[in-house]
């Protein structure tokens, strides 16, 4: 099979979902490729049962309106349950390989999101340690709660509404640990008055925590995990930490789930794949650099290849919305709404930057680490080993650590390890982003690969 | 409500959920063992980046359960090591 | 090093590397230089093969039988740790070729190890090969490691014996005078040894240019497929016949022959595709494809099998496809030990100590004149 579209859209979330939308109420023929079962992406994240509960979603009714919106669209066919396992540029095309076939275009836009960032410490490998978004995928995708009594840290607002979100279903939410310091906002407070909605969101959500008494500590964070003699996780380990994230004093905690998010980080191997000039912003992360138009850098002319999201920088959903518009007007060569699209978006970017600022990840975290912590969680590497390999191979860099010890070559490739490793290791630039680069963007077996009729 | 196995168990669930999901709502939480060392582990990332809440599906080793959605009748194993 | 070494060595891969231990268990000071780091280049980019199968009987054959006992000489040397393993390589051919069995009696005359076994031997030695495939000979001899750990540990113990490694240190220019070689000018400063070995595999012609001479070595690019880690079902290296002759031809043409085998890990790498496409950035999915189906029809339970990753090399490749070993035809004291092509792990000990032994005028194993850089000069009148 090979379905050619003249914009193809990848990731039904919120910079897809209007990417698409606008590009197709441009006049555009749009293919919306998405690796989810439901359109929404991981932001609006839902059941698709009826009755749905909402009250788990702040702003789950624009998300709503906006996937009928699209749905209905004669322009836009969508693909769901469509993995893309390998991208290339042939002939001037942008091929995507899927287990169905490929879908060709001149004219894409990425719109993949982002995942949690995790931190690695002793025992995050126990289950019921999990991501902060794993709590709240289980709860917003499968109306499941991630356990009974749980413990929500890291760093970010986003803690917010998965503590928020637990404790109105039913979970005991037995703290709400951030690593920044109370106050954090005071410097910033300029950025908290020119959104305001995004302030009252915060109250809302702290309101609704005091409310059920759920106890919110500043500069605190879970540095170890412990299981119980059936290997679950029983407790944590807290530490008060200082303005480094070095710890102070530490405290018990029983717990059987530990959501634990340190923001998000951005899939950046598509980008890779095509060529797509990437580099590091100041948070260390690896992004996609795009123009005034959302449209990437890359060598071929004849291909338009644009990013919109958190690939270009992670800024949340009302910025993934903006930019998502803005790419989908552009690669349709339209020029309307796009001034009042840009200055909102600066302003968004300005909130997501001054976000950095308030809920900075800082290396002392690196402080946390034992010997045996688990770094690579897939080939089970562990600190010590990587620190041997250090000494024995006086390897200085990342790549070669991975290629020492194994770290990063287990199935997930470095997504969940790769960038502690880049932090331990102290990566330059250019590392972190050959680092990006992932031949095999999703699983496919050798039979699957070996199909006829695969460009 | 459909019904599937796990380890031999008849569990039921609401339809359209994932594997991950329907076994924390039965109390479990491990989806497999470790290939070197044995060590349990289960439901991570969630989102189906981290590779580590694998579980055998029907015979098929390797699938993350956490966007896996349950079939009436999947006959699901822990699976140990690769 | 406080004092002048007595030799430098550009390149710290598998060559590099045993080169450095060869000297140094000569007796002299090494110092090795390299523009990344340990195993930086091609030598992270291969499967570990030590071979002596895949060989036509000559001078690369003489030096490969060498090599490969000369590996396990080397682990006791050093004390292991590069899971160097006697594992044993299995050659398929399809079932109406006879020529797998004059092959065989050519290599048993040249002292290899060649066994043709049965059918039933065949599959009792890889019980999940494809029953289509019949005909097949065994290579005891055939042995692999992990070449990156290789390399570190064989720098390691030039370090433990008075040698010492230099990463990051980008030779940028060979400096001679009357015709003898004089320093090396790199950007962390400059090096000078009346001995310098140029090892850098796939750049080593670069490294020969930035003395003012030249060796025609050029990039053969190759890929190697990764599956997830699996319950081992692949107990040798098992290759299809036609390898061979992919090894040896001169097409510039995507030559590509399947390539199997298991690793301690659990995962299985699959191989073996060769193109002059020079430095060519970026993954070829048709070349993948083509692997994924040669991998299939010998075992075909890996069709359900998931791929992992993909990785790519260059491969430094001479035109007449055998190694530069010798010292340079324009200066003195510049030597070559590179352009081993797909068989760089394989041959690497025997290289270094044929090198060696040239360098210090010592009678050895066998001649180096089939590898002398002096085979490329024009012939003028």
């Amino acid at each position: 099979m090979e379905a050619r579209y003249q914009v193809i859209v990848l990731g039904g979330g919120p910079a897809g979902l209007n990417a698409a939308k606008y590009a197709a109420n441009s006049g555009c023929e749009v293919g919306l490729i998405d690796a989810g079962t439901r359109l929404g992406g991981q932001y609006w994240r839902h059941t698709g049962q009826e009755d749905f509960d909402q009250s788990v979603h702040h702003d789950f009714d624009q998300g709503s309106l906006l996937m009928d919106a699209v749905r209905a669209n004669k322009r836009i066919t969508i693909h769901s349950d469509t993995n893309i396992w390998s991208a290339s540029i042939i002939n001037d095309e942008v091929v995507l390989r899927t287990k169905a076939g490929a879908f060709i275009t001149q004219r894409l836009i990425i719109a993949t999101g982002a995942y949690d960032r995790s931190l690695p410490f002793p025992g995050w490998d126990i289950p019921g340690v999990m991501a902060a978004g794993a709590a709240q995928s289980l709860l917003k995708g499968h109306g499941v709660l991630a356990g009974k009594r749980i413990v929500v840290a890291g760093t970010g607002p986003f803690l917010l509404p998965v503590a928020t979100g637990l404790y109105t279903h039913g979970a005991t939410v037995v703290g709400l640990l951030e690593a920044s310091a109370k106050y954090s906002w005071a410097r910033n407070s300029v950025e908290l008055l020119r959104n305001p909605s995004k302030a009252l969101e915060g109250l809302g959500y702290l309101m609704e925590l005091r409310k059920g008494k759920v106890a919110v500590r500043f500069r605190q964070a879970v540095i170890a995990a412990h299981a119980g003699a059936d290997g679950l996780l029983e407790s944590v380990t807290i530490a008060n930490i200082d303005s480094e994230w070095k710890i102070r004093s530490t405290y018990k905690l029983s717990c059987d789930v530990a959501a634990v998010g340190w923001g998000f980080t951005a899939d950046t191997a598509i980008a890779s794949s095509l060529g797509l000039a990437l580099e590091v912003d100041a948070t260390g992360s690896v992004t996609a650099s795009v123009n005034e138009n959302q449209l990437a850098k890359q060598s071929n002319s004849a291909i338009q290849i644009y990013a919109a999201g958190e690939l270009t920088g992670i800024g949340g959903s009302d910025l993934a919305l903006v930019e998502g518009a803005i790419a989908g007007l552009s690669v349709a060569n339209s020029t309307r709404d796009l001034k009042v699209l840009k200055k909102r978006r600066k302003k968004l970017r300005r909130f997501a930057q001054t976000l950095t600022k308030v809920y900075p990840v800082l290396p002392g975290w690196n402080s946390w680490l034992t010997g045996d912590t688990t770094i690579c969680r897939c080939e089970e590497i562990s600190y010590s080993d990587i620190k041997a390999a250090q000494e024995e191979f006086d390897a200085s860099d990342a790549r070669t650590i991975k290629l020492m010890t194994r770290c990063g070559m287990g199935l997930c490739q470095g997504r969940i390890c790769g960038r502690a490793i880049a932090d331990i290791m102290d990566s330059p630039t250019h590392e972190r982003i050959n680092s990006a680069a992932r031949p095999i963007l999703s699983p496919i077996t050798l039979g699957e690969v070996a199909q006829e009729g695969l460009l | 409500m459909i019904t599937f196995t796990y380890e031999g168990l008849p569990l039921e669930v609401e339809p359209g959920i994932s594997v991950a999901a329907a076994l924390i709502k039965h109390g479990e939480r491990v989806t497999r063992f470790t290939r070197f060392n044995s060590k349990p582990r289960g439901i991570f990332c969630g989102i189906g980046v981290c590779f580590d809440c694998l579980i055998e599906v029907d015979g098929q080793p390797n699938q993350r359960s956490c966007i896996t959605t349950v079939k009436e009748g999947m006959v699901v194993r822990v699976q140990h090591g690769s | 090093m406080s004092q002048s070494p007595d030799a430098i060595v550009i390149g710290a891969g598998i060559i590099g590397a045993t080169t450095a231990l060869s000297l140094t268990n000569a007796g002299l000071r090494v110092l090795v230089l390299d523009r990344g780091s340990v195993a930086s280049g091609t030598t992270s980019a291969g499967e570990g093969n030590i071979l002596v199968s895949d060989k036509e009987p000559g001078a690369e054959l003489n030096l490969a039988l060498r090599s490969r006992d000369a590996w396990f000489e080397l682990s006791d040397d050093i004390g292991g740790g590069f899971e160097l393993e006697a594992k044993g390589g299995v050659v398929v051919a399809a079932s109406n070729s006879g020529g797998l069995q004059e092959l065989t009696a050519k290599q048993r005359a040249a002292g290899i190890d060649a066994r043709d076994v049965t059918s039933a031997e065949l599959w009792d030695l890889e019980p999940y090969l494809s029953r289509d495939i019949t005909v097949g000979a065994f290579y005891p001899q055939d042995a692999q490691c992990q070449p990156m750990l290789a390399a570190a540990r064989i720098l390691q113990a030039v370090k433990r014996r008075g040698g010492e490694i230099i990463t990051g240190a980008d030779v940028q220019e060979i400096q001679s005078q009357h015709g003898v070689v004089s320093s090396l000018v790199t950007n962390k400063g400059s090096f000078s040894a009346p001995v310098v070995i140029n090892a850098a595999g796939t750049w080593a012609g670069s490294i020969a240019r930035s003395a003012g001479s030249d060796l025609p070595i050029a990039p053969r690019r190759g890929f190697i497929l990764v599956s997830v880690p699996t319950p081992h079902r692949i107990f040798h290296k098992v290759y299809s016949a036609d390898y061979v002759a992919n090894v040896a031809s001169g097409d510039a043409d995507l030559q590509s022959s399947a390539v199997v085998e298991g690793t301690q890990s659990g995962t299985i790498l699959i191989g073996a595709s060769r193109e002059r496409v020079g430095f060519k950035e970026g993954i070829d999915y048709s070349v993948v494809r083509i692997l994924a189906r040669q991998a299939i029809e010998l075992f075909p339970f890996l069709s359900d099998v998931q791929l992992m990753r993909v990785y790519r090399g260059f491969r430094p490749y001479a035109p007449d496809h055998l190694p530069v070993i010798g010292q340079d035809s324009l200066i003195k004291g510049l030597w070559h030990n590179a352009g081993h092509e797909g068989a760089g792990i394989g041959l690497a000990p025997a290289s270094a100590q044929l090198l060696t032994d040239t360098i210090l005028e010592r009678s050895s194993f066998m001649s180096a004149a089939s590898f002398a850089p002096s085979r490329f000069l024009t012939v003028s009148s």
